[in-house]
């Protein structure tokens, strides 16, 4: 009998764009790490937030990550919160839910930004998420003004385009 | 022709997360089968253009919470990724079906996201 093989189909659209002002919704995720308590959307209200969706296993998201504690050093002061939001790919028994495996991540890759786990998909679902890595940039007001996703680096041109936004927000007042 | 054990895979949901509602598609993976002996090689095949992540090693989970590793020796420079398709191997040919919820974490060269695709398998051997 020749080989049997089915092909998964799948559909991208990664393009970051930016979105009509809606309001973001609110997280509630109880577990942080770098955060003494957890963060909600309604506390950083006059503040822009770049929500990050990753996790440390995927390879994409590792390396965007240099590009975050970049934004997260120049602009924090400014106004700018960014969040990392730890969605895990597989069940609990690849690892990647542990607290602890997270807290290693987060020292490996200099991570000073709060990071919230999402092990049960929650917020990843209540934005709509479906890559890794994905970003959502939210207003001073609480609105979702861009949303993306792919790996970038330092200086590259989605680094630049994402840093933009950033300023573009923050100008805002 | 080499006789291969019949592997029905039947699609549950394209990806776990990205879904397959759009006409665009890719088509990542496909899993074929290779006896050795009294053994079944499972071998999981990515598309050209598709890297399977090896950070987070792809596993067939059964019914009843049993898990089957692939893994393969090479991995690209980085150790992100398989540098050849990743295996599991099935002992006692025929002695059980293989079946159960294949999940791989994918990546598609030029695009820099992952997603995980998940696959229900369903088969004699």
């Amino acid at each position: 009998m020749p080989k049997t093989a089915l092909f998964a189909v799948l559909s991208l659209a990664l393009a970051g764009s930016a979105t009509g002002p809606r309001p973001a919704p609110s997280w509630r995720n109880t577990s942080w790490l770098n955060a003494d308590r957890p963060i909600t959307l309604e506390s950083l209200r006059g503040r822009v937030v770049l929500l990050n969706f990753w996790v440390f296993t995927c390879y994409n998201c590792t390396n965007t990550v240099p590009s975050l504690v970049d934004f997260d050093a120049k602009y924090r002061e400014r106004g700018l919160t960014v969040i990392g939001v730890h969605t895990p790919e597989f069940p609990p028994y690849a690892g990647e839910h542990d607290r602890s495996n997270v807290q290693r991540a987060l020292e490996q890759y200099h991570i000073k930004y709060p990071v919230a786990q999402d092990n049960d998909d929650r917020t990843w679902n209540l934005y709509g998420i479906r890559y890794w890595p994905s970003f959502v940039l939210i207003d001073r007001k609480g609105r979702i003004r861009y949303e993306g996703a792919g790996e970038f680096h330092v200086g590259d041109a989605d680094y630049r385009l994402w840093e933009g936004r950033i300023r573009e927000l923050l100008e805002e007042g | 022709m080499r006789r291969t054990a019949a592997l029905i895979l039947a699609l549950v949901a394209a990806c776990a997360r990205g879904r397959a509602s759009t006409p665009d598609a890719a088509r990542p993976l496909a899993l074929r089968t290779v006896p050795v002996g009294d053994s079944l090689r499972l071998v999981l095949e990515a598309a050209p253009g598709w890297r399977i992540n090896a950070r987070v090693k792809p596993v067939l989970e059964s019914a009843d919470g049993t898990l089957l590793r692939f893994d393969a020796p090479g991995l690209t420079p980085d150790s992100a990724y398989f540098a050849e398709p990743p295996v599991a191997v099935v002992a006692a040919r025929g002695r059980h079906p293989i079946r159960g919820t294949l999940r791989a974490s994918v990546c598609a060269a030029g695009e820099a996201v992952c997603r995980v695709v998940r696959l229900e398998v369903r088969g004699d051997r």
